[in-house]
């Protein structure tokens, strides 16, 4: 019969159904396989749908008796129409259904973003593909979509893919990005938008930085990052590339998510929102990673030839240089140059490594301009190497439960920091009270009868030396700053209980300003060191 | 109590159309280890007044029928158990869906005859009629018989199926009355799968269950061979929320399906929901 026939490869009994299967034939589409397949029932079992247009209820119970007899048996090359019933009817669920992949042209497609595993085409206005270089990449798109769900689940706004299209030879997977443009392309169309993309650019960092990832979901940044020390075995110093190893190794594990390749085309605004795009290399690791890989995309890749970053985010050296410095002074919360720059440095080491044997991995050394390219790095490397003894540096938001158990926590956090400025004993003594006061009412009345969670952000300006200690909370909207002074000449019985605290803090520190925004407290001290 | 573990409520003997005697289907049912269960043909009882007959032994037997039944809304299988077999009711539907059969299959000849100018000898039609339930299938080994069509399947697709006058169906109301007035339970057959080849699931379902139970309905069949885990549990659900009775069915039809018997999807008898441990209590207790 028609709709029919099968055929025997590599132990697989492949039946490839055609036409449509309904009450008419699902009789006799049945038996005719169970003649076809006759002494090969247990070998696994691949039923072709490519060409199958419909199947009704008579249909799914002929596969419903094949998959009772043999377990082993899958449905592939299935078209949306089938591929919504067998769902709907939960066959989906009780074997393996692939769906046919829809032929996709990127020819003439305005390409919008280039990763390490693929390229991001925009197909029309709502939607855009990315195709992988890999051509069997079926499963780094699953990885891809597994880990963008991990990261909306985890609170990243980020985009899924809808479907998997074939694009030549290869795999692509499509996602809804309406109206969006990327943040290189507002840098290099709307320069007035500078400050606000570096705002905007450091506050999704923030987040991603501040994501704790259930263990084992996400592969571990340092188990790469040593990776790439380790080829630098022969092409360093002993004595270099023994600190190098060092430095890497004395980095703590770190559960928190980072992105990987975290530049301004995998930033997508779109009616508003910032999207985080090209999830395929999300990881947990310590941020100083992070910062070596955004080094690498504004300054590194770029440092001998300054028209590349031209060609890859359509901004001239200078603007991706201004982008980085002023992104890195945010992040870090300080407007010290020397603090900057040493962080900046960190980056490097580990920037400097991953380029130099990306270089030799694709033939710099055969060369003479890949030659002097990998000297260069090279040199500089070993130079930072001399001089840097960790890796670490001070992060400048520390998020927690907001509990009172977790005070000494905070106030040890601040004291790093204070401590790092070279503040008197006095003013520590007078921050410490306030930090006290402010965190201890978001402990208890915040969330109360619940528990949730609160941050704490330190920023120095410097000249003058200011410190600004910022706590974000999600719980009840409370200002402080509205709160009446309490009357301190009254007698101690007749005061009232808790508005003294806030009024110290009033007292003892130069400012303290509150607003309500995105359902958040926002509340900042400030003191003049 | 204990509950019989299996369990088999729908399948079809050669009076109507399986291939199973119910002589047959009595010693296939045996050979199964199934413990309880019905004959349900379309559109007749006799074969339940047989097999009521001819039983012995440990086996627990309940009469079952299951009619074709069609309104503005769609199309049912509705399933009726434990009746009495002697009622007039149960009789006078099953006669009238007969008498129908009968009215469908002259018109399906009278079609052949006037568009194809297919003619059979007296004989050979007075042995159409003196069928229990003849169909499409028994004039296609007719025509293949006469050199008209080169195989059953070629009968059916290319001429009988041809013929597409508004066929009668018994009412469901009528259908679940009559079970409901020879002391039966009214059941949905294999409730997802209506007739041939609809769908039905979510809200259509809802409002497909809601008309019946105004009708008197008071069971799904949520247990049957052709169903996904899916299927089962939405089957399920629906029939915890409206309180209804569970049935289970495999719709053995002999040689002329490839469902086996016995084969219902049934979890083990400790994982039985309420409403099939109910339904096993009212037909065990009402005999």
């Amino acid at each position: 019969m028609n709709e029919v026939n099968v055929t025997f490869e590599d132990n697989e009994v492949k039946v490839i159904l055609s036409g449509r299967i309904d009450s008419n034939n699902a009789h006799e589409v049945e038996s005719e396989i169970l003649r076809l397949i006759e002494g090969k029932e247990n070998l696994p079992m691949v039923l072709d749908a490519s060409n199958l247009e419909y199947i009704s209820s008579a249909g799914l119970r002929v596969i419903l008796r094949l998959r009772k007899s043999n377990a082993d048996i899958r449905i592939t090359g299935v078209n949306s129409e089938v591929y919504e019933i067998l769902d709907m009817t939960g066959f989906t669920e009780m074997m393996t259904v692939e769906k046919a992949y829809r032929i996709v042209s990127v020819e003439g497609c305005e390409e919008i973003g280039r990763g390490a595993n693929g390229t991001i085409y925009r197909i029309d206005k709502d939607n855009v593909v990315k195709v992988y270089n890999n051509a069997d990449a079926l499963a780094d798109i699953q990885h891809e979509r597994e880990v963008a769900k991990l990261a909306l689940i985890l609170g990243i706004p980020t985009a899924i893919s809808y479907d998997v299209v074939r694009v030549g030879e290869s795999y692509g997977s499509v996602f809804e990005l309406l109206n969006a443009s990327s943040f290189s392309k507002i840098l290099s169309t709307e320069p007035e938008k500078f400050d606000w993309c570096v705002k905007e650019y450091v506050e999704m960092l923030k987040k991603i930085h501040s994501t704790v990832v259930p263990e084992g979901k996400l592969p571990d940044i340092k188990e790469t990052v040593i990776s790439w020390g380790e080829f630098m075995k022969d092409y360093l110093p002993k004595e270099s590339f023994e600190k190098l190893m060092k430095l890497i190794n004395e980095v703590p594990h770190d559960d928190h998510m980072i992105h990987g390749d975290y530049h301004t085309k995998n930033l997508e605004l779109q009616n508003d929102e910032v999207l985080l795009i090209d999830m395929d290399t999300l990881a947990v690791g310590h941020p100083i990673f992070e910062l070596a890989s955004m080094f690498n995309s504004f300054i590194g890749y770029s440092e001998a030839d300054h028209e590349i970053i031209k060609r890859f985010q359509g901004f001239d050296f200078e603007t991706g240089t201004k982008f980085w410095k002023e992104s890195l002074a945010l992040y870090l919360g300080t407007n010290n140059e020397n603090k900057i720059r040493e962080v900046e440095d960190k980056a490097r080491i580990i920037g400097y490594t991953r380029m130099i044997r990306r270089s030799i991995r694709r033939k710099g050394l055969e060369t003479e301009a890949g030659r002097a390219e990998i000297e260069l790095w090279k040199s500089e490397l070993i130079e930072l190497l001399e001089r840097t003894d960790t890796l670490l540096f001070l992060k400048n938001e520390f998020e927690t439960e907001a509990v009172n158990e977790k005070l000494p926590e905070v106030l040890s956090f601040i004291e790093q920091h204070l401590d790092n400025i070279g503040c008197s004993e006095k003013i520590k003594m007078q921050i410490s009270v306030a930090v006290e006061e402010i965190f201890v009412n978001i402990a208890n009345y915040a969330y109360a009868p619940e528990i949730g969670k609160a941050s704490v952000r330190v920023e120095v300006s410097e000249e003058p030396l200011i410190v600004t200690i910022t706590f974000i909370d999600g719980g009840k909207p409370f200002d402080p700053t509205k709160k009446a002074d309490p009357n301190v000449s009254l007698p101690a019985s007749e005061r009232d209980i808790g508005g003294l605290g806030i009024f110290m803090t009033k007292k003892m520190m130069d400012d303290l300003s509150y607003e309500y925004r995105d359902g958040k407290n926002i509340l900042s001290i400030k003191k003049c060191i | 109590m204990s509950y019989p573990q299996k369990i088999d409520l729908h399948m079809h003997s050669n009076i109507s159309d399986g291939t199973d005697s119910p002589t047959e289907i009595i010693s296939n049912v045996k050979a199964a280890g199934i413990e309880l269960f019905s004959l349900t043909d379309h559109d007749a009882v006799k074969g339940c007044t047989q097999i009521t007959k001819e039983l012995e032994g440990d086996i627990k037997f309940i009469t079952g029928a299951e009619f074709s039944c069609k309104d503005e809304h769609g199309q049912y299988h509705i399933l009726g158990y434990n009746y009495d077999a002697a009622a007039k009711a149960i009789n006078e539907t099953v006669d009238e869906g007969h008498r129908l059969r009968m009215e469908k299959l002259e018109k399906r000849l009278d079609f052949l005859n006037s568009a194809f100018g297919f003619a059979f000898s007296e004989e050979d039609k007075s042995g159409l009629f003196s069928l229990d339930n003849p169909g499409k299938p028994h004039i296609g080994n007719l025509m293949v018989k006469y050199g008209y069509a080169e195989s059953k399947e070629d009968a059916i697709e290319n001429y009988i199926n041809k013929f597409h006058a508004g066929s009668k169906y018994v009412k469901p109301d009528t259908a679940i009355e009559a079970i409901i007035r020879s002391g039966g339970i009214p059941v949905l057959a294999h409730p997802s799968y209506g007739k041939g080849d609809e769908l039905i699931l979510g809200n259509n379902m809802d409002n497909r269950l809601r008309r019946l139970m105004d009708f008197g309905l008071r069971g799904v069949e949520a247990f049957y061979s052709g169903f996904s885990p899916k299927i089962i549990k939405e089957m399920l659900s629906f029939a915890k929320r409206y309180d209804l009775l569970i049935t289970a069915g495999s719709d053995y039809h002999g040689k002329n399906k490839m469902v086996k018997l016995g084969d219902t999807n049934l979890p083990a008898a400790e994982d039985y929901p309420e409403g099939l441990k109910r339904f096993i209590i009212t037909v065990t207790n009402e005999n």
